[in-house]
């Protein structure tokens, strides 16, 4: 076991676990789904085991209800850097490789 | 600290435990906790721990709908850190805010039942359309955490 | 421990905590622990209409649990450091998990 830890930490581009694949996506654009009807798109600069991350120049679109109308409507917001609580994330996608 | 030591886990020795974020500030003054089922409390801090547990002397509860307000005495609590969305230091210069006003308890548990049906309403509303779009909808819960 | 750390770099700095409730306080980040609670000093509301009960709080401790987002001011994030940091805790971690 303690060789295959050290195996990946010299080949950085091994995918061993789940993880793996989101320090991959580090200094990539990312597609993040949140709890509560949000979605988030961003360049990925940080992340930790809780997936707390740092994303910039990040779009937030929150599906909501318009409080006039009563019709399903999306809100889109822009922010320069943000922090995300890992307990609300519910998946994290990485950038589209071809 | 400059930055590189700060972000370099293996350079923090042993971890300084500034537990609970220096609550430490806040004893013996007046505060005002929220909880995370809405409700707000004013009190004097007497005691806290890591897990931001606390306990409250000479609170009120305060009921505010909108811009409308009523305090009831509650005495002493102990509050489990779990519940706690946050803790704010009341400036006495501005505690009587000028853009609440006091009603009396009927007025005010009328007002809150109207808040909580038009929530409910709008939230039975939102799931509908949700379902039809072919979402699948959690049960849902009262708690937002 | 990461985002303790990275929190520790930003003490100071004005940020703007989104709670889960969807209320939004902006003010000067004062103190951090490693639950990620967090102490704002000289705050605003967002919607001071929504919430006109913290008109007069002027400092708040939040509980790291009830945090949805923290912005930030890119100025002072130095991003290239921030990756490099994450892939180390990485490591760290995977070596720690091969240890056992």
């Amino acid at each position: 076991m303690a060789d295959v830890a050290t195996a990946d930490q010299l080949d950085d581009t091994v995918v061993s676990e789940p993880l793996d694949l989101v320090r991959l996506s580090l200094s990539e654009r990312v597609f993040v789904k949140l709890k509560g009807d949000r979605e988030l798109r961003g360049r990925l600069h940080g992340y930790d085991l809780h997936c707390n991350l740092v994303l910039s120049d990040v779009e937030e679109t929150i599906y909501s209800l318009d409080p006039e109308t009563e019709e399903l409507k999306t809100v889109v917001k822009q922010s320069e850097m943000l922090f995300v609580r890992g307990d609300a994330v519910v998946l994290i996608s990485p950038p589209q490789r071809t | 600290m400059s930055l590189p030591q700060a972000l370099d886990a293996s350079a923090l020795p042993s971890i300084i435990f500034t537990t609970a974020a220096q609550l430490v500030d806040c004893v013996d003054k007046r505060l005002l906790v929220i909880l995370r089922d809405g409700r707000k409390l004013i009190g004097i801090l007497r005691s806290f721990d890591q897990y931001a547990n606390l306990v409250l002397q000479d609170t009120v509860e305060r009921i505010v709908v909108d811009s409308l307000y009523n305090d009831q005495p509650r005495g002493v609590y102990i509050i489990r850190g779990e519940n706690v969305v946050l803790v704010g230091q009341i400036d006495p210069e501005k505690e009587s805010s000028p853009s609440m006003t006091e009603v009396s308890l009927d007025e005010i548990y009328a007002a809150q039942q109207k808040e909580s049906d038009e929530r409910k309403r709008k939230e039975e509303v939102k799931t509908g359309k949700l379902i039809d779009l072919g979402f699948s909808i959690e049960p849902q819960v009262e708690d937002l955490y | 421990m990461l985002f303790f750390s990275f929190y520790k770099t930003l003490i100071d700095e004005v940020v703007i905590v989104e709670l889960k409730n969807d209320m939004s306080v902006r003010g000067t980040l004062k103190s951090v622990d490693q639950f990620l609670n967090i102490k704002l000093d000289d705050i605003s509301v967002l919607d001071e209409i929504k919430y006109p009960h913290l008109s007069s709080v002027k400092n708040i401790f939040i509980r790291g649990s009830v945090v949805r987002y923290v912005h930030l001011p890119a100025a002072v994030v130095d991003t290239t450091l921030l990756e490099d940091a994450s892939r180390k805790e990485a490591a760290a971690q995977a070596a720690k998990a091969g240890g056992r």
